[in-house]
């Protein structure tokens, strides 16, 4: 696999997880959607660390980093859709209008 | 590895992708979305950086998913919590429309506009070992000190947020007891 076909890989990943985030009407599905997304440009990066070897560590650590502030985002996310499911029993998207719990 | 198999690999990763994205069920999807880190980590030990494959497994399998099984099985009995999900078809192919032009489009200005990055010819690249990253996280000059002591930062605050958040408020406790 050379460099094109995993940047193509990568976009094919950012664009299943944007349509995801389009269909989705549960919040939980959403998030399911972003770890997509994230993961295509976890991908990117390795893949430009491996072939492009200017600075090989830098692309390596990068990912962590996503990887890092992904897992905050879970958590403070996922307490929020907890809250919000003790509130009113639904995480329907369409449903939340306003968010003053 | 040979390339036929690499490609195996992706076939199946952008399959349980769509699966993750796709399926109705929310448990099901959450266990294809196990499948696709998986199948990422093979990749990065493909692309010979063996600590992104260990921290892949840890962090999204071993932390992430789990907590977001955890969050399903606490919200939604069994994931099937989508007995009222009505998606059109005409909502899913609008959303195939959109997708489909904002890819035709990126794909057609990156290969109109073609910087030849692709194309340059590098020596290959030699693998990464875990100390050369861990050397390099930790050193001040030319390295990354400074972005791994903010993210301890991000994460002590997300952690408290998360818990004042999901606490149980006061009056409702009130009520209960």
């Amino acid at each position: 696999m050379s460099l094109s076909h995993y940047i193509a890989l990568s976009l094919i990943l950012c664009g299943i997880g944007l349509f995801g985030m389009l269909t989705r009407r549960n919040l939980l599905g959403i998030m399911l959607s972003v770890e997509v997304i994230l993961n295509g440009a976890n991908i990117n990066f390795a893949a430009f660390a491996h072939f492009k070897a200017a600075d090989p560590v830098a692309g390596a650590i990068f990912p962590i980093f996503v990887m890092a502030v992904s897992a905050c985002e879970i958590a403070v996310a996922l307490a929020i859709i907890l809250s919000m499911y003790r509130h009113r029993k639904r995480l329907d998207v369409y449903r939340l209008e306003k968010l003053n719990g | 590895m040979s390339d036929i198999f690499i490609y195996m690999l992706v076939a199946t990763l952008v399959m349980l992708s769509c699966f993750a994205v796709g399926l109705p069920n929310i448990l099901h999807s959450a266990l294809a979305l196990i499948g696709s880190f998986m199948i990422t980590a093979a990749l990065y030990i493909s692309l010979q950086i063996e600590l992104l494959a260990l921290a892949q497994i840890m962090v999204y399998i071993g932390g992430i998913v789990v907590f977001m099984l955890l969050i399903i099985l606490l919200t939604t009995g069994l994931g099937v919590d989508d007995k009222r999900r009505k998606i059109s078809f005409g909502k899913w192919m609008s959303s195939g429309f959109i997708i489909g032009l904002f890819l035709t489009s990126l794909l057609y200005f990156f290969s109109e506009n073609d910087t030849g990055l692709a194309d340059i010819i590098t020596p290959k690249a030699l693998p990464i070992t875990i100390d050369q990253i861990g050397i390099r996280l930790l050193s001040t000059e030319n390295g990354f000190i400074v972005p791994f002591e903010v993210i301890s930062l991000l994460l002590l605050a997300a952690l408290v947020g998360a818990v004042v958040l999901a606490r149980k408020d006061v009056h409702i406790k009130k009520e209960e007891s």
